[in-house]
């Protein structure tokens, strides 16, 4: 045996499951269908849950009532539209907005006069997650209106710190932690998949037969899983790049953590598939795996917020440490208490276990003619 | 070079408290083609699985090729071609691209392998699907092309594992003629089957398997001698009575007498003498209808040595 056969088999066992694949309408759902949709599932599920629809009457047009209403827009609650009085009810009734709030028609002259004034808000309280936002929203828009256009009447503020050099939004924030999840997904259904296959099938005793290595059988399995997951994340990255618009700071830390992140995750997903040994199962087995871990992990904000029990999950899942990592490489700061280093480490040790563990199990497992 | 292709001594699998194969030894010789014969469970399956280097004895050595099987059971797998029930061959991909792969796999030298796989296609009559999907292939093209994978690497040792199956006559007829080829180019072929004809026709020697343990262990010829030589099947008017079965039992040389129906079958060791006791005994109580005569089948012997109960 020598490094240059286990090299020709790992090119060799890369290449056929590669054509196999690809010779599979079953590729096309995993590795183009599942990942695009659970990106878009879950910007579908932030964007509904972000900002509530909301309409504007404007029964005054003077510069206080435009300035509250531009207040209004400002706070980053609600998308605001101008409607008149009729067209409002009208779409409060049919159910496209959450609420209408009417500017009242002497709005200006009322508090240039400094009394009282009443803003009618009519609320469809169908959805309480809505609903509070509106009644939060709403009186919180209101003072910070005043305190903007009388501030020698407001004599309380907050004075402002933040840690980071700049703003991210949920969004943008949140399409990094879904590209984890989507990486990850991606990565355990291609491996799954694909080792799962030679059990179905019944090749897996021409690989077993063979006078090679596991460890190199194992490895051509993962680097064919590899070269078609990437295909699915440079999709997935296309996506949250092209249309979302989230551009990475750092290219080389996406590219880095990211094929760090496969090696690991195809590795598990190989090994899955090989204890099942059915596609049918491999296929839900990565699906159930990745959401609770998702959760688990930190993507609507970093991982210590969690909580003690979910927080200690948190600290022993790869993904919290990848999510942390890309969300360095995407927007610039650190997100959890580790620094790169340790998610670096992590990760590649991760990666490391999951090849070794796979290697071992891998190959004459239970194969028997 | 050992003389000996495999050697299992003293083997037993145990699985649990399950006892696969129990204590068994068996030699096989270079060049030969060997039957390993068993009903399902027998543990024929656990010893095919030993020798190929898949699974390792409970206790007892294996040695296939003069190799010890746990000293380095990747050389034997080397030496080793093995066709497969399900023939393992990926049917999406195309005839050569099975045999490329397998060329891969077993490190065959690039240098010369094209020639190689043209020359094994068209021995198999394949050479004009070489460039088809497995999947549009027939029964018996697939098994013929499991077999030419099996031989791409020029193993010492081939496994063919029930030859026959799922093919028509004629596929099965140049099955046949392929592993006879191979015998004479002085490869040991050990084969596992259910179909005693093929078993028959190919074998040197047959192993019949029961209960993990070797049963028998012959020519098919020496197999069906030392259960008689003569199988005699009469018909009778009326019914063989209980009574004449007793008498024909009781003649010196005859093995079984069984009656069912209007039929009495007598096998006999001892050739013409005994054969004339056992129609004169017969014409003496009832009316012999028809007879005939004639070796015993290797279902007999298969049957008398494993019961005639099913198994799972």
């Amino acid at each position: 045996m020598s490094l240059r056969h286990d090299l020709r088999v790992v090119r060799a066992v890369a290449a056929a499951d590669i054509r196999l694949a690809l010779r599979e309408p079953l590729f096309v759902i995993i590795g183009v269908v599942i990942p695009i949709n659970f990106l878009l599932l879950f910007l579908l599920f932030a964007i509904s849950g972000g900002q509530a629809p909301i309409a504007v009457v404007m029964n005054d047009r003077g510069p206080l009532a435009e300035r509250f209403v531009q207040g209004m827009d400002n706070s980053h609650s609600f998308v605001i539209h101008t409607a008149s009085s009729a067209d409002a009810e009208r779409e409060i009734r049919a159910g496209s907005i959450v609420a209408v709030v009417t500017v009242p028609q002497d709005f200006d002259a009322a508090l240039n006069a400094r009394t009282r004034v009443d803003i009618p808000v009519e609320v469809n309280n169908l959805n309480v997650d809505f609903t509070n936002d509106i009644r939060r929203a709403v009186p919180l828009s209101i003072t910070s209106f005043y305190a903007d256009a009388f501030p020698e009447q407001v004599v309380v503020r907050a004075l402002e710190a933040d840690v980071q050099q700049h703003d991210t939004g949920y969004i943008p924030y949140l399409a990094v932690s879904i590209v984890v999840a989507g990486l990850m997904l991606a990565s355990l259904l291609q491996g799954s998949v694909n080792a799962a296959r030679d059990y179905e099938l019944g090749t897996i005793k021409e690989l077993a037969l063979a006078p090679v290595s596991r460890l190199a059988i194992g490895l051509g399995k993962m680097l064919g899983s590899a070269a078609l997951t990437v295909a699915s994340a440079l999709l997935v990255l296309g996506v949250v790049i092209l249309l979302i618009g989230v551009h990475p700071l750092h290219p080389l830390e996406v590219l880095g953590f990211g094929l760090l992140m496969i090696a690991a995750f195809l590795a598990l997903g190989v090994l899955a598939g090989t204890l099942v040994r059915r596609r049918q199962q491999a296929i839900p087995l990565a699906i159930a795996s990745v959401l609770p871990l998702f959760f688990l992990s930190g993507p609507f904000g970093p991982a210590t917020w969690l909580g003690a029990i979910p927080g200690a999950i948190a600290a022993v899942s790869p993904l919290t440490y990848a999510i942390a990592a890309f969300q360095h490489a995407f927007h610039g700061y650190q997100t959890a208490t580790q620094d790169l280093t340790v998610d670096t480490m992590v990760l590649a040790g991760f990666a490391l276990g999951a090849v070794a563990l796979t290697a071992l199990v891998y190959g004459r497992r239970g194969v028997s003619h | 070079m050992t003389e000996t292709a495999i050697e299992l001594i003293g083997v037993t699998k145990r699985f649990g408290s399950f006892t696969a194969v129990d204590d068994l030894s068996l030699r096989v010789e270079r060049g030969e083609i060997f039957g390993l014969l068993g009903p399902n469970g027998s543990g024929k399956t656990t010893i095919i699985n030993m020798i190929s280097g898949l699974s390792r004895p409970s206790s007892g050595g294996v040695r296939v090729l003069g190799i010890d099987l746990l000293a380095d059971p990747r050389r034997i797998r080397r030496s080793l071609g093995t066709v497969p029930q399900e023939n393992a061959l990926y049917e999406e991909l195309t005839a050569e691209a099975n045999l490329r792969f397998h060329a891969d796999l077993f490190d065959v030298p690039r240098q010369g392998l094209d020639e190689r796989i043209t020359s094994l296609l068209e021995l198999a009559q394949l050479e004009e699907r070489r460039k088809s999907r497995v999947s549009t292939f027939s029964g018996g093209m697939k098994r013929r092309l499991a077999l030419v994978r099996a031989l791409l690497h020029d193993p010492e040792l081939l496994y063919f594992d029930e030859p026959a199956l799922g093919v028509d006559v004629q596929s099965r007829r140049a099955l046949w003629d392929r592993i006879l080829e191979l015998k004479e180019r002085g490869t040991t072929v050990l084969i596992t089957t259910n179909y005693l004809e093929e078993a028959n026709v190919l074998c040197d020697r047959l192993g019949i398997i029961d209960r993990g343990r070797l049963v028998a262990l012959d020519s098919p010829s020496n197999l069906r001698r030392s259960f008689g030589d003569t199988v005699l099947e009469m018909r009778t008017r009326p019914a063989p009575a209980e009574d004449i079965v007793r008498k024909v039992r009781a003649l010196p040389g005859v093995v079984s007498a069984i009656a069912s129906g209007d039929s009495l079958k007598v096998t006999v060791e001892g050739g013409a003498a005994v054969t004339g006791k056992v129609v004169t005994a017969v014409v003496e109580s009832t009316s012999l209808e028809e007879i005939q005569s004639r070796e015993p089948s290797l279902d007999e012997v298969f049957l008398g040595l494993t019961g005639k109960e099913l198994r799972e």
